[in-house]
Protein backbone atom coordinates (compact mmCIF):
# COMPACT_ATOMS: atom_id res chain seq x y z
CA UNK A 1 0.00 0.00 0.00
CA UNK A 2 1.48 3.40 -0.93
CA UNK A 3 1.76 6.28 1.52
CA UNK A 4 -1.20 8.18 0.05
CA UNK A 5 -3.52 5.17 0.34
CA UNK A 6 -2.42 4.60 3.93
CA UNK A 7 -2.91 8.27 4.87
CA UNK A 8 -6.31 8.23 3.20
CA UNK A 9 -7.30 5.17 5.21
CA UNK A 10 -6.26 6.88 8.45
CA UNK A 11 -8.14 10.08 7.58
CA UNK A 12 -11.31 8.25 6.58
CA UNK A 13 -11.34 6.59 9.98
CA UNK A 14 -10.36 9.64 12.04
CA UNK A 15 -12.58 12.19 10.31
CA UNK A 16 -15.41 9.80 9.55
CA UNK A 17 -15.24 10.47 5.79
CA UNK A 18 -16.30 8.52 2.71
CA UNK A 19 -12.83 8.63 1.17
CA UNK A 20 -13.84 9.42 -2.39
CA UNK A 21 -13.22 13.12 -1.90
CA UNK A 22 -9.60 12.74 -0.76
CA UNK A 23 -6.75 13.26 -3.22
CA UNK A 24 -3.15 14.40 -2.63
CA UNK A 25 -4.31 17.93 -3.55
CA UNK A 26 -7.04 18.01 -0.88
CA UNK A 27 -6.68 20.70 1.79
CA UNK A 28 -6.69 19.05 5.20
CA UNK A 29 -8.14 21.94 7.18
CA UNK A 30 -9.90 24.04 4.54
CA UNK A 31 -11.69 21.18 2.79
CA UNK A 32 -11.80 18.26 5.21
CA UNK A 33 -12.47 20.50 8.21
CA UNK A 34 -9.80 18.94 10.43
CA UNK A 35 -9.70 20.64 13.85
CA UNK A 36 -6.75 20.84 16.26
CA UNK A 37 -7.76 17.68 18.10
CA UNK A 38 -8.07 15.85 14.74
CA UNK A 39 -4.54 16.96 13.84
CA UNK A 40 -3.29 15.71 17.20
CA UNK A 41 -4.89 12.31 16.57
CA UNK A 42 -3.52 12.29 13.05
CA UNK A 43 0.01 12.92 14.35
CA UNK A 44 -0.38 10.07 16.83
CA UNK A 45 -1.75 7.76 14.11
CA UNK A 46 1.08 8.62 11.69
CA UNK A 47 3.66 8.03 14.41
CA UNK A 48 2.09 4.70 15.28
CA UNK A 49 1.41 3.52 11.71
CA UNK A 50 4.67 4.52 10.02
CA UNK A 51 6.89 4.16 13.12
CA UNK A 52 8.40 7.60 12.61
CA UNK A 53 8.96 10.53 14.93
CA UNK A 54 6.38 13.24 14.25
CA UNK A 55 6.86 16.87 15.21
CA UNK A 56 3.35 18.32 15.08
CA UNK A 57 4.46 21.88 14.34
CA UNK A 58 6.55 20.67 11.40
CA UNK A 59 4.18 18.25 9.71
CA UNK A 60 1.21 20.63 10.03
CA UNK A 61 3.21 23.73 9.03
CA UNK A 62 1.97 25.38 12.23
CA UNK A 63 4.61 28.13 12.26
CA UNK A 64 4.57 28.84 8.55
CA UNK A 65 3.16 32.38 8.88
CA UNK A 66 5.47 33.12 11.79
CA UNK A 67 8.50 32.12 9.70
CA UNK A 68 7.37 34.39 6.85
CA UNK A 69 7.28 37.28 9.34
CA UNK A 70 10.70 36.30 10.75
CA UNK A 71 12.26 36.13 7.29
CA UNK A 72 10.74 39.49 6.34
CA UNK A 73 11.93 41.16 9.55
CA UNK A 74 15.43 39.76 9.12
CA UNK A 75 15.56 40.75 5.42
CA UNK A 76 16.06 37.12 4.34
CA UNK A 77 14.83 35.37 1.21
CA UNK A 78 11.45 33.99 2.36
CA UNK A 79 11.45 30.82 0.24
CA UNK A 80 15.03 30.00 1.21
CA UNK A 81 14.28 30.65 4.89
CA UNK A 82 11.15 28.47 4.86
CA UNK A 83 12.98 25.72 2.98
CA UNK A 84 15.43 25.55 5.88
CA UNK A 85 12.53 25.15 8.32
CA UNK A 86 10.59 22.65 6.21
CA UNK A 87 13.22 20.61 4.33
CA UNK A 88 10.60 18.04 3.33
CA UNK A 89 8.81 20.56 1.09
CA UNK A 90 10.12 21.37 -2.39
CA UNK A 91 10.94 25.00 -3.12
CA UNK A 92 8.07 25.05 -5.65
CA UNK A 93 5.61 23.84 -3.06
CA UNK A 94 6.90 26.34 -0.49
CA UNK A 95 6.48 29.18 -3.01
CA UNK A 96 2.97 27.95 -3.83
CA UNK A 97 1.96 28.02 -0.17
CA UNK A 98 3.38 31.53 0.28
CA UNK A 99 1.47 32.74 -2.78
CA UNK A 100 -1.85 31.49 -1.40
CA UNK A 101 -1.31 31.95 2.34
CA UNK A 102 -3.92 34.71 2.58
CA UNK A 103 -6.59 32.24 1.39
CA UNK A 104 -6.50 30.21 4.62
CA UNK A 105 -4.62 27.12 5.82
CA UNK A 106 -2.71 25.67 2.85
CA UNK A 107 -1.81 22.26 4.28
CA UNK A 108 -2.53 19.54 1.74
CA UNK A 109 -2.47 15.76 1.96
CA UNK A 110 0.59 15.75 -0.31
CA UNK A 111 2.49 17.77 2.33
CA UNK A 112 1.87 15.00 4.87
CA UNK A 113 3.11 12.48 2.31
CA UNK A 114 6.27 14.55 1.77
CA UNK A 115 6.92 14.69 5.53
CA UNK A 116 6.41 10.96 5.99
CA UNK A 117 8.56 10.09 2.97
CA UNK A 118 11.33 12.33 4.27
CA UNK A 119 11.16 10.83 7.77
CA UNK A 120 11.12 7.28 6.41
CA UNK A 121 14.27 8.01 4.41
CA UNK A 122 15.99 9.23 7.58
CA UNK A 123 15.00 6.04 9.40
CA UNK B 1 -15.42 -2.87 46.34
CA UNK B 2 -16.91 -3.87 43.03
CA UNK B 3 -16.06 -0.96 40.79
CA UNK B 4 -15.97 -1.64 37.06
CA UNK B 5 -12.86 -0.42 35.27
CA UNK B 6 -12.29 0.24 31.56
CA UNK B 7 -8.73 -1.01 31.47
CA UNK B 8 -6.10 -2.56 33.68
CA UNK B 9 -2.73 -0.86 33.36
CA UNK B 10 -2.17 2.10 35.67
CA UNK B 11 0.91 4.29 35.88
CA UNK B 12 1.48 5.49 39.45
CA UNK B 13 3.82 8.50 39.37
CA UNK B 14 5.67 9.02 42.63
CA UNK B 15 5.12 5.33 43.29
CA UNK B 16 7.26 5.15 46.42
CA UNK B 17 5.04 7.27 48.68
CA UNK B 18 2.83 5.58 51.24
CA UNK B 19 -0.40 6.55 49.45
CA UNK B 20 0.81 5.16 46.12
CA UNK B 21 1.87 1.90 47.74
CA UNK B 22 -1.49 1.57 49.49
CA UNK B 23 -3.29 2.26 46.23
CA UNK B 24 -1.09 -0.28 44.43
CA UNK B 25 -2.10 -3.06 46.82
CA UNK B 26 -5.79 -2.10 46.46
CA UNK B 27 -5.38 -2.10 42.69
CA UNK B 28 -3.86 -5.56 42.70
CA UNK B 29 -6.83 -6.78 44.76
CA UNK B 30 -9.10 -5.26 42.10
CA UNK B 31 -7.19 -7.05 39.30
CA UNK B 32 -5.59 -3.86 38.03
CA UNK B 33 -1.90 -3.77 37.10
CA UNK B 34 -0.04 -0.87 38.72
CA UNK B 35 3.27 0.39 37.31
CA UNK B 36 4.98 2.36 40.07
CA UNK B 37 7.72 4.86 39.33
CA UNK B 38 10.74 5.35 41.56
CA UNK B 39 13.57 7.83 41.39
CA UNK B 40 16.50 5.76 42.66
CA UNK B 41 17.53 2.36 43.98
CA UNK B 42 16.33 3.22 47.45
CA UNK B 43 12.85 3.88 46.05
CA UNK B 44 12.95 0.63 44.11
CA UNK B 45 13.64 -1.25 47.36
CA UNK B 46 10.83 0.58 49.17
CA UNK B 47 8.38 -0.72 46.55
CA UNK B 48 9.71 -4.29 46.74
CA UNK B 49 9.43 -4.27 50.52
CA UNK B 50 5.92 -2.78 50.56
CA UNK B 51 4.48 -5.25 48.04
CA UNK B 52 5.95 -8.62 49.08
CA UNK B 53 4.99 -11.85 47.31
CA UNK B 54 3.22 -9.95 44.56
CA UNK B 55 5.80 -10.29 41.79
CA UNK B 56 4.16 -10.35 38.38
CA UNK B 57 1.14 -8.44 39.64
CA UNK B 58 2.79 -5.06 39.40
CA UNK B 59 5.86 -3.48 37.88
CA UNK B 60 8.22 -0.72 38.90
CA UNK B 61 10.11 1.64 36.58
CA UNK B 62 12.61 4.40 37.09
CA UNK B 63 11.42 7.93 36.37
CA UNK B 64 13.50 10.86 37.47
CA UNK B 65 11.49 14.09 37.13
CA UNK B 66 13.70 16.34 35.06
CA UNK B 67 15.46 13.50 33.20
CA UNK B 68 13.98 13.13 29.72
CA UNK B 69 15.90 9.93 29.03
CA UNK B 70 14.15 8.22 31.93
CA UNK B 71 10.81 9.48 30.57
CA UNK B 72 11.57 8.05 27.11
CA UNK B 73 12.57 4.71 28.68
CA UNK B 74 9.39 4.62 30.73
CA UNK B 75 7.17 5.18 27.71
CA UNK B 76 9.16 2.71 25.60
CA UNK B 77 8.30 0.15 28.25
CA UNK B 78 4.65 1.25 28.40
CA UNK B 79 4.25 1.13 24.60
CA UNK B 80 0.61 1.43 23.57
CA UNK B 81 -0.66 -0.11 26.75
CA UNK B 82 -1.78 2.47 29.30
CA UNK B 83 -5.27 2.96 30.70
CA UNK B 84 -4.82 5.05 33.85
CA UNK B 85 -2.43 7.54 35.41
CA UNK B 86 -2.43 8.45 39.09
CA UNK B 87 0.02 11.22 39.83
CA UNK B 88 1.36 11.46 43.39
CA UNK B 89 4.71 12.95 42.42
CA UNK B 90 5.64 16.23 44.07
CA UNK B 91 8.96 17.64 45.12
CA UNK B 92 9.01 19.41 48.44
CA UNK B 93 10.30 22.96 48.56
CA UNK B 94 9.49 25.28 51.41
CA UNK B 95 10.70 28.84 51.41
CA UNK B 96 9.36 32.31 51.89
CA UNK B 97 8.97 33.88 48.44
CA UNK B 98 11.26 36.76 49.32
CA UNK B 99 13.91 34.35 50.54
CA UNK B 100 13.96 31.79 47.73
CA UNK B 101 17.07 30.99 45.73
CA UNK B 102 16.51 31.73 42.02
CA UNK B 103 18.15 28.54 40.76
CA UNK B 104 16.14 26.42 43.20
CA UNK B 105 12.93 28.06 42.02
CA UNK B 106 13.73 27.41 38.35
CA UNK B 107 14.62 23.80 39.02
CA UNK B 108 11.53 23.26 41.17
CA UNK B 109 9.11 24.50 38.53
CA UNK B 110 11.00 22.76 35.76
CA UNK B 111 10.72 19.40 37.54
CA UNK B 112 7.26 19.80 39.05
CA UNK B 113 5.39 21.65 36.30
CA UNK B 114 7.20 21.59 32.94
CA UNK B 115 8.29 17.97 33.24
CA UNK B 116 4.78 16.98 34.30
CA UNK B 117 3.44 18.62 31.12
CA UNK B 118 5.80 16.39 29.12
CA UNK B 119 4.54 13.30 30.94
CA UNK B 120 0.95 14.34 30.24
CA UNK B 121 1.74 14.88 26.57
CA UNK B 122 3.17 11.38 26.26
CA UNK B 123 0.42 9.71 28.28
CA UNK B 124 -2.24 11.59 26.32
CA UNK B 125 -0.78 10.48 23.00
CA UNK B 126 -0.69 6.84 24.10
CA UNK B 127 -4.28 7.05 25.33
CA UNK B 128 -5.46 8.74 22.12
CA UNK B 129 -4.61 5.57 20.21
CA UNK B 130 -7.25 3.71 22.21
CA UNK B 131 -9.47 6.75 22.60
CA UNK B 132 -9.80 6.11 26.28
CA UNK B 133 -7.94 6.91 29.46
CA UNK B 134 -8.40 8.29 32.93
CA UNK B 135 -5.94 10.47 34.82
CA UNK B 136 -6.08 11.47 38.47
CA UNK B 137 -3.81 14.14 39.90
CA UNK B 138 -3.28 14.11 43.64
CA UNK B 139 -3.10 17.71 44.72
CA UNK B 140 -3.64 19.12 48.18
CA UNK B 141 -5.84 21.57 50.07
CA UNK B 142 -2.61 23.50 50.55
CA UNK B 143 -2.77 24.35 46.84
CA UNK B 144 -5.66 26.83 47.21
CA UNK B 145 -4.93 27.55 50.91
CA UNK B 146 -1.21 27.44 51.61
CA UNK B 147 0.59 28.40 54.79
CA UNK B 148 3.52 30.84 54.72
CA UNK B 149 6.48 29.06 53.13
CA UNK B 150 4.27 26.91 50.90
CA UNK B 151 3.98 29.40 48.04
CA UNK B 152 6.09 27.43 45.59
CA UNK B 153 4.46 24.14 46.50
CA UNK B 154 1.01 25.73 46.06
CA UNK B 155 1.97 27.38 42.78
CA UNK B 156 3.33 24.12 41.35
CA UNK B 157 0.25 22.20 42.50
CA UNK B 158 -2.18 24.77 41.07
CA UNK B 159 -0.27 24.88 37.78
CA UNK B 160 -0.31 21.09 37.59
CA UNK B 161 -4.01 21.03 38.43
CA UNK B 162 -4.59 23.39 35.50
CA UNK B 163 -2.66 21.08 33.17
CA UNK B 164 -4.75 18.10 34.22
CA UNK B 165 -8.04 19.99 34.01
CA UNK B 166 -7.21 21.26 30.53
CA UNK B 167 -6.28 17.80 29.38
CA UNK B 168 -9.79 16.66 30.33
CA UNK B 169 -11.21 19.68 28.55
CA UNK B 170 -9.23 19.06 25.38
CA UNK B 171 -9.41 15.28 25.12
CA UNK B 172 -12.70 14.56 26.87
CA UNK B 173 -14.48 14.02 23.57
CA UNK B 174 -11.91 11.38 22.74
CA UNK B 175 -12.66 9.43 25.91
CA UNK B 176 -9.73 10.76 27.95
CA UNK B 177 -10.80 12.41 31.18
CA UNK B 178 -9.13 13.85 34.25
CA UNK B 179 -9.91 14.66 37.83
CA UNK B 180 -7.96 16.32 40.63
CA UNK B 181 -8.17 15.11 44.21
CA UNK B 182 -7.24 17.55 46.98
CA UNK B 183 -6.73 15.71 50.25
CA UNK B 184 -6.46 17.68 53.49
CA UNK B 185 -4.58 16.38 56.55
CA UNK B 186 -3.67 12.79 55.79
CA UNK B 187 -2.28 10.27 58.24
CA UNK B 188 0.50 9.18 55.90
CA UNK B 189 3.94 10.32 54.74
CA UNK B 190 4.71 14.02 55.14
CA UNK B 191 1.18 14.63 56.47
CA UNK B 192 1.76 12.26 59.37
CA UNK B 193 5.06 13.95 60.22
CA UNK B 194 3.31 17.32 60.27
CA UNK B 195 0.47 16.05 62.44
CA UNK B 196 2.97 14.57 64.88
CA UNK B 197 4.85 17.86 65.04
CA UNK B 198 1.58 19.62 65.87
CA UNK B 199 0.78 16.97 68.46
CA UNK B 200 -2.65 16.40 66.93
CA UNK B 201 -3.92 19.84 68.02
CA UNK B 202 -4.43 20.94 64.46
CA UNK B 203 -7.10 18.29 63.99
CA UNK B 204 -9.36 20.15 66.44
CA UNK B 205 -10.20 22.50 63.57
CA UNK B 206 -11.28 19.65 61.29
CA UNK B 207 -15.06 19.12 61.55
CA UNK B 208 -14.68 15.31 61.58
CA UNK B 209 -11.93 15.69 64.26
CA UNK B 210 -9.48 13.36 62.61
CA UNK B 211 -7.09 13.03 59.69
CA UNK B 212 -8.05 11.29 56.47
CA UNK B 213 -6.63 7.77 56.36
CA UNK B 214 -4.50 6.41 53.55
CA UNK B 215 -7.07 3.68 52.94
CA UNK B 216 -9.79 6.29 52.45
CA UNK B 217 -7.62 8.09 49.91
CA UNK B 218 -6.81 4.87 48.04
CA UNK B 219 -10.47 3.78 47.96
CA UNK B 220 -11.52 7.20 46.68
CA UNK B 221 -8.91 7.09 43.93
CA UNK B 222 -10.11 3.64 42.90
CA UNK B 223 -13.64 5.02 42.67
CA UNK B 224 -12.39 7.99 40.62
CA UNK B 225 -10.72 5.57 38.21
CA UNK B 226 -13.86 3.47 37.87
CA UNK B 227 -16.51 3.78 35.17
CA UNK B 228 -18.95 5.05 37.84
CA UNK B 229 -16.94 8.29 38.18
CA UNK B 230 -16.48 8.94 34.45
CA UNK B 231 -18.83 11.92 34.57
CA UNK B 232 -16.37 13.79 36.79
CA UNK B 233 -14.05 15.46 34.32
CA UNK B 234 -11.76 18.50 34.36
CA UNK B 235 -12.63 19.26 37.94
CA UNK B 236 -11.28 18.96 41.47
CA UNK B 237 -12.62 17.23 44.54
CA UNK B 238 -11.71 18.20 48.08
CA UNK B 239 -11.35 15.49 50.70
CA UNK B 240 -10.47 17.23 53.94
CA UNK B 241 -13.14 16.32 56.46
CA UNK B 242 -14.76 19.72 55.94
CA UNK B 243 -11.78 21.87 57.00
CA UNK B 244 -11.71 24.14 53.94
CA UNK B 245 -15.33 25.18 54.38
CA UNK B 246 -14.73 26.36 57.92
CA UNK B 247 -14.32 30.03 58.70
CA UNK B 248 -10.94 30.89 60.21
CA UNK B 249 -8.64 28.38 61.89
Amino acid sequence: MDTFTEIKKILVELLDLEGGEITPETFLIKELGAESIDLLELAVAINSHFKIAVKDEEIFLTRFRLYITEATQQGKDIVFYLASKYPFLTKERTAEIIAHISEGPQLKIKDLISYITCQLQEV
Amino acid sequence: MNWKFSGTRALLLGGTCELALTLASFMIESSLFPILTYRNEEGQNVIKKALPHLEGKYDACCLDFGDRDSLDSLFSYIGDNLDFVVDFAQGNYESLIAQADGDDVHRYFSENVSFRAEILKMAGRVMLKKRKGRLVFISSTAAPRPNPGQGFYAAAKLASEALYRNMGLELGKRGITTVVLRPGYVDAGRGREYLQEQDGKILEAVPIKRAITRNEIAETILFLLSDSAAGMNATEITMDGGLSYRKGK
